[in-house]
């Protein structure tokens, strides 16, 4: 609590001179019980309602590997601001590397993981080497034809497909249940927002977003662009890898045809309408346009009813329907909303982060900004 | 004496039936990448919608051609009206997702190229499901056929149209001040509309032109084989980018050139037999070697 006063008051001084109404201390500790409670429900869904039964479990495990990708591809199109339109090339490798691994050459499930996310980093690194050349449209492209081909040349070699009937890759016994399942892939998210919050953080993060903005100008101020370039491929390489292998342990069965170009498509989609550069909005975005999310809406009994009686669209074409929404929200996301998801609930997670609610939150918006806060506080 | 003569004849025509097939297959991926051309001289970007136009008008031929849902037309009109369909979506596309991110990064844009194409898919999986169609050919019956070697009509008409359309197109940025005025805006947009040019009809104008090539390409391409929702852009829009980049993506006869060599080496790697999806693997390598060795492009001028 006083560490907030402390951050508010040195934040924007012009502000408090001015506020007048109740004691500071109390509307800031009425504000902490109101976020304490928002904690507390996020947590409620998180880990108790969205593990509910095993069905559901599942798809929020699902939910939790595109979130992972998610972050995953954050890093390039986010950070690095390359556009890679090949990512369920890395994910499925990830995939195929897991259950070849484990069920071929019998490595533990732990080994397993580790080997899938070298061979996605492996994959990454070789892309990063092309990208050190080649970027922007031409990179982009480079990256849509090496999924392509990933999906038709390797995810198809017999050896890994077991003769195209799919690999299988059992999980290990205190993972057999989709809630303990769910919880083990919620942990390897966590390390993993972990590690890309470290990222952002620390001299790497700085020298990305430097490198996207100019490369000739963040060489000229001594940053190693090829070192940097090639870390930002090999990470997200790797937790690429890590939610193939969840993937393959999800559904205990690995085929090239899961790793589709339209699921490259969404993986992008979901990662802009989400809002690049926001670990929130990219999380969010993800469990959208996961299987657990818009198609989740579906399963509200009275929604499928719904929507299936209005004339013209029916039973059978209903399961269309999500994929087109989201394509029709990616579309208006990239010409009305920028930010994305997470530019629209930004007011709602600074408040969380502990700053004073403002719906014109973003520090940079000139006067408005002490305006906005002034009213409201 | 007559052993040594059979097994030349056999190679002779090992390689002149991948040669004329992939040949005629690249005619169709040129076909879609002078589309792809026309919009990076006109926006510099690399359009994911361009199959989609295709699609959408091969569609709207079948639906008006053998009246489904809507009453029959002969089959002539039923092609103006898929032509007519495949522009007018272009223009939409233009005037609703590409103009107002005139000032965002290409990136931005090619992201929403993206998502035009993705909308559009579901769009036609929602109406059609997802069941193949066959749609009659322009002028049916065979050509050529000896051996091996069998070329439709419909083949024929493909690579007729190709190369008109690459020379016309080619003629029409080079002679006339329309083209010249394209170019122009591609370039320097703000200085265009200095001299008077109209920056949003001239790139109105190209997104129309690109819609009316990629209808073509899917009205041609689609008789050749069962299509169904976003056919175009799974079969052959991957090929048409990397054969548009191969000739050099500022090129118009780059693209035909382009297009016909990478038909031709995806039909030499389909009999590599020592892994599959060779025929990819070629292209994919191919595309990898010219943009390291020349990001221009065959017949390109700049990079």
């Amino acid at each position: 609590m006083p560490t907030t006063t402390t951050t508010d008051a040195g934040a924007d001084v012009g502000v408090r001179t001015h506020v007048s109404g109740r004691p500071h201390r109390v509307r800031s500790g009425v504000s902490w019980i109101l976020r304490l409670a928002m904690y507390a429900a996020l947590a409620w869904v998180v880990l108790k309602w969205m593990p509910g039964n095993p069905d559901r479990a599942g798809k929020a495990s699902d939910a939790v590997q595109f979130a992972l990708v998610g972050l995953s591809l954050n890093i390039i199109i986010g950070y690095t601001g390359q556009l890679s339109l090949g990512h369920q090339g890395f994910v499925g490798a990830g995939a195929f590397a897991a259950a070849y691994s484990a069920t071929v050459k019998g490595a533990p499930f732990a080994v397993s993981i580790l080997i899938a996310m070298a061979v996605s980093a492996l994959f990454a690194f070789m892309l990063g080497v092309v990208a050190l050349r080649i970027t922007g449209l031409y990179l982009a492209l480079i990256t849509l034809v090496f999924g392509l081909t990933l999906e038709v040349s390797l995810f198809e070699v017999e050896e890994f497909t077991n003769a195209g009937a799919g690999q299988p890759a059992h999980r290990p016994d205190f993972l057999i249940e989709n809630k303990p399942y769910f919880y083990f892939c919620l942990a390897m998210l966590v390390a993993v927002v972990y590690v890309d919050w470290q990222l952002t953080r620390t001299k790497a993060g700085r020298a990305l977003f430097a490198l996207r903005e100019n490369e000739r100008v963040a060489a000229a101020f001594g940053i190693n662009v090829t070192a940097f370039k090639l870390l930002a491929f090999v990470l997200s390489g790797a937790i690429a890898g890590l939610a193939g292998a969840l993937f393959a342990y999800r559904y205990e069965n690995v085929t090239g045809a899961d790793y589709d170009f339209f699921l490259a498509l969404t993986f992008v989609l979901m990662v802009v309408v989400g809002g690049l550069n926001s670990r929130v909005g990219v999380i969010l975005g993800a469990v959208l346009f996961s299987p657990f999310g818009l198609e989740q809406l579906l399963e509200i009994h009275s929604v499928r009813d719904f929507i299936a009686n209005i004339p013209g669209i029916g039973e059978g074409r209903i399961q269309f329907m999500p994929r087109m929404i989201g394509a029709f929200l990616l579309i208006q996301t990239v010409v009305l909303n920028p930010g994305g998801i997470a530019q629209q609930l930004r007011p709602v997670t600074r408040w969380l982060g502990g700053k004073p609610f403002s719906l014109h939150g973003d520090k940079d918006s000139g006067p408005g900004v002490v305006e906005g806060s002034s009213a409201r506080a | 004496m007559i052993r040594p003569m059979l097994l030349a004849v056999n190679i002779s025509q090992d390689i002149t039936t991948p040669l004329v097939s992939g040949a005629i297959q690249g005619c169709v991926y040129g076909l879609l990448g002078l589309g792809l051309v026309l919009l990076y001289k006109g926006n510099r970007i690399f359009n994911f919608a361009q199959g989609e136009f295709g699609t959408v008008a091969a569609f709207v031929v079948l639906m008006f051609g053998t009246g489904l849902g809507v009453p029959k037309l002969p089959y002539p009109i039923a092609i103006v009206l898929g032509l007519l369909a495949g522009t007018l979506m272009a223009l939409v596309t233009e005037r609703l997702v590409i103009r107002p991110l005139f000032r965002q990064p290409k990136v931005t844009m090619v992201v929403a190229t993206a998502g035009v194409a993705l909308f559009a898919i579901q769009a036609e999986l929602f109406f059609n499901g997802t069941n193949g169609r066959t749609a009659r050919p322009i002028v049916s019956g065979r050509a050529v056929s000896s051996g091996g070697l069998s070329i439709t009509w419909q083949q024929v008409v493909i690579v007729g149209v190709l190369a008109t359309l690459a020379v016309g197109s080619a003629l029409f940025f080079s002679r006339t001040q329309t083209g010249v005025a394209i170019l122009a805006v591609s370039q320097e947009p703000t200085a265009t509309s200095l001299v008077g040019i109209s920056v949003h009809r001239i790139s109105a104008l190209t997104w129309g032109m690109a819609g009316f090539l990629g209808s073509v390409a899917g009205i041609l391409l689609a008789p050749t084989t069962l299509f169904g929702p976003g056919f175009m852009t799974t079969s052959a829009l991957i090929p048409a980018f990397t054969a548009a980049v191969f000739g050099g993506i500022t090129s118009l006869p780059g693209a035909f050139l382009g297009g016909v060599l990478i038909g031709i080496a995806e039909q030499f790697g389909n009999q590599i037999e020592a892994f599959p999806g060779a025929n990819r693997v070629v292209v994919f390598a191919l595309l990898l070697a010219i943009l390291l060795a020349r990001p221009a492009g065959l017949l390109g001028k700049e990079a």
